[in-house]
């Protein structure tokens, strides 16, 4: 019998040395990374892209030098001008003005341009493109693709032309929303949320949300890493491999649950109890006011324009 | 008369006068299965700087949440600044604020500490939250973040700081409250060697100016500098003993038995051939 005082042996097998791996390379095969492993890596490549845009609305640019509280609202009067809009040629201009203002804030438009154009207008192509076919919507088919009962079937002028004016008014409207907030440091996005009347409770659950959000993308990537580092052979997608999934969703939500927790207890400790009271905004100076004022006249213009290009 | 034992509001007879917190018979047990407490009883006097010591999972940290009135014994009493501490007393909105003003507690995590979206925002909310004015919290906010050499990161977000940094921005928000009381768990924890230093630093002045500090730590090698008495737990979530740091690190059977040291046998190859014998590392880094 062992004794209880000394400490436990070291199983034989360990002291083993271990397999080498064969540097011809028969053993496995190569493999293309895995959609979750994309996915994961695309939210850790977000995250330093939030750090990065940090860093541009840290430049002296026009858009950074604005109150945000004057950011939100004309943003959100351009977003209703683009909204209405029902001219493609409104909304190309109006996507001009949006690269306009970029470049005038010193942001990279290359980098701009990639950040709306790679990703939403994508997904939203993805939605819209059905209703192009003529079997979806009647219309006047000019490519012709395949024939139903006699009739040429394919995408339609109609089609595309609706197809068309929704993306744009996607991606105008994304590039204002991602203008915004690359512009604006977050802190001051929210003191301007905060100007702007919306209960500061709220803006506080905002912000917890997005900070948290950073925090548990790392503890996934950790997660995801540490049984990478510990798989030898292909992933398989079996019944174990969902149990491990399912095992790691429930261990970050014990995480969250238990963060949540910490952070409760931090903000009572700090005298937290159900009502935030916050810093005041900044007050407007001259230019806000301009700018306030122009962006009230580029959105009639945007408006107006479409008016004039008629139906 | 003598004192009714059931009358858990009065101070306990044998409460020392003006003492800071006195806690009698404290236990704690997490989910009813997991004690964490064991019949914990203390003293903390004014200006003390008290090191709660002991191995990971004694109930360090329990007992400094109990300090802060986050989380309530299942039984035993605990009064700070002579008044008893419940959960239904700290609803009473004048009390939750007198006993919040006055302690302060920066917990071992900075991750959870640190929720605004700016650095000038998180020194903010405590003192903002305890009632003082716009003026008054922006002047003091300023000069904690000029105290704490931190106005350079003032508008960046947490996410964006460093473990040292996040660290000191965790203390700086609870520091711009002046609380006459600080509670630390685990301050030198994960931070690098010039980090722990201006730490320990900071904590002997904030001593020197009368602050009351209590700590938790399993950290030796500052101990006399940041800590003027010790509260040694053993892992059965008991203390087992109270005494001054030097009496403390001079005890090796007991760091032994609190799981504080740990012996073993090795070699000296470097400086004396191999020879092999058994000791006790109270610092890290012994054997480079």
């Amino acid at each position: 019998m062992r004794d209880a005082t000394a400490p436990p042996e070291t199983p034989a097998w360990l002291l083993r040395q271990p397999v080498a791996l064969c540097p011809c390379g028969c053993i496995g095969k190569r493999q293309k990374a895995s959609y979750l492993e994309r996915t994961l890596t695309g939210g850790s490549d977000l995250m330093h892209q939030v750090m990065f845009s940090e860093d541009v609305a840290r430049l002296p640019g026009v858009l950074q030098r604005l109150d945000p509280r004057v950011k939100l609202v004309g943003t959100m009067l351009l977003l209703v001008a683009v909204g209405l809009a029902h001219h493609i040629t409104t909304l190309l201009a109006a996507y001009a003005l949006v690269l306009g203002l970029a470049w005038w804030s010193r942001v990279a438009l290359a980098f701009f341009i990639r950040r709306v154009w790679l990703f939403i207008p994508i997904f939203t192509a993805i939605v819209v493109l059905p209703a192009a076919f003529s079997v979806v919507n009647d219309g006047d088919v000019i490519v012709h693709l395949w024939t139903w009962n006699g009739e040429p079937e394919g995408l339609t002028s109609q089609g595309l032309f609706s197809a068309a004016l929704i993306i744009m008014r996607v991606a105008v409207s994304v590039s204002l929303a991602v203008l915004l907030t690359i512009t604006t440091p977050w802190g001051r996005l929210l003191n301007g949320l905060r100007g702007l009347g919306v209960p500061r409770l709220i803006v506080l659950t905002i912000n917890m949300s997005y900070r948290y959000i950073f925090l548990l993308l790392e503890a996934v990537g950790d997660m995801y890493e540490s049984r990478k580092s510990r798989q030898v052979r292909a992933v398989k997608h079996d019944a174990a491999a969902r149990a491990t999934v399912g095992a790691s969703i429930g261990t970050l939500v014990g995480k969250c649950g238990h963060l949540a927790e910490e952070v409760h207890q931090a903000m009572v400790a700090r005298g937290y109890r159900g009502e935030v009271h916050a810093l005041d905004a900044t007050k407007m100076a001259a230019i806000d006011r301009a700018a306030a004022l122009t962006s009230v006249v580029l959105a009639a213009a945007i408006l107006s324009g479409d008016r004039l290009l008629g139906g | 008369m003598a004192a009714d034992p059931n009358d858990h509001d009065t101070l306990p007879a044998d409460a020392p006068r003006g003492a800071v917190f006195v806690c009698r018979n404290l236990q704690y047990a997490y989910l009813d299965r997991f004690p964490a407490l064991d019949g914990v009883s203390l003293d903390i006097m004014p200006g003390e700087m008290v090191a709660l010591l002991g191995a990971n999972g004694c109930g360090k940290s329990t007992l400094l949440k109990v300090l802060d009135g986050l989380i309530h014994p299942t039984s035993g009493t605990f009064h700070a600044f002579g008044e008893l501490v419940t959960e239904e007393h700290l609803e009473d909105e004048q009390f939750n604020m007198g006993f919040r003003s006055r302690v302060g507690f920066v917990f071992q995590h900075s991750d959870a500490q640190v929720f605004s979206a700016t650095v000038r925002d998180e020194v903010a909310f405590g003192c903002l939250q305890l009632g003082l004015g716009p003026a008054e919290a922006s002047q003091r906010v300023d000069d904690m973040l000029a105290f704490m050499e931190l106005e350079s990161l003032a508008d960046r977000a947490p996410f964006q700081l460093s473990g040292g940094q996040k660290k000191k921005v965790a203390i700086a928000s609870v520091l711009v409250m002046n609380p006459e009381v600080l509670l630390f768990d685990e301050p030198t924890a994960a931070l690098d060697p010039r980090t722990q230093s201006w730490l320990a630093d900071l904590l002997s002045e904030l001593n020197a100016a009368g602050k009351t500090i209590v700590h938790a730590t399993h950290d030796l090698h500052v101990l006399e500098q940041i800590a003027t008495r010790c509260l040694v737990f053993s892992e059965d979530h008991q203390i087992i003993r109270a005494a001054t740091p030097e009496e403390i690190l001079a005890d090796h059977d007991l760091l032994l038995a609190a799981n504080l040291v740990h012996q073993h046998p090795h070699t000296h190859t470097k400086t004396t051939g191999t020879i092999t014998h058994s000791h006790v590392h109270p610092t890290t880094g012994h054997h480079e």
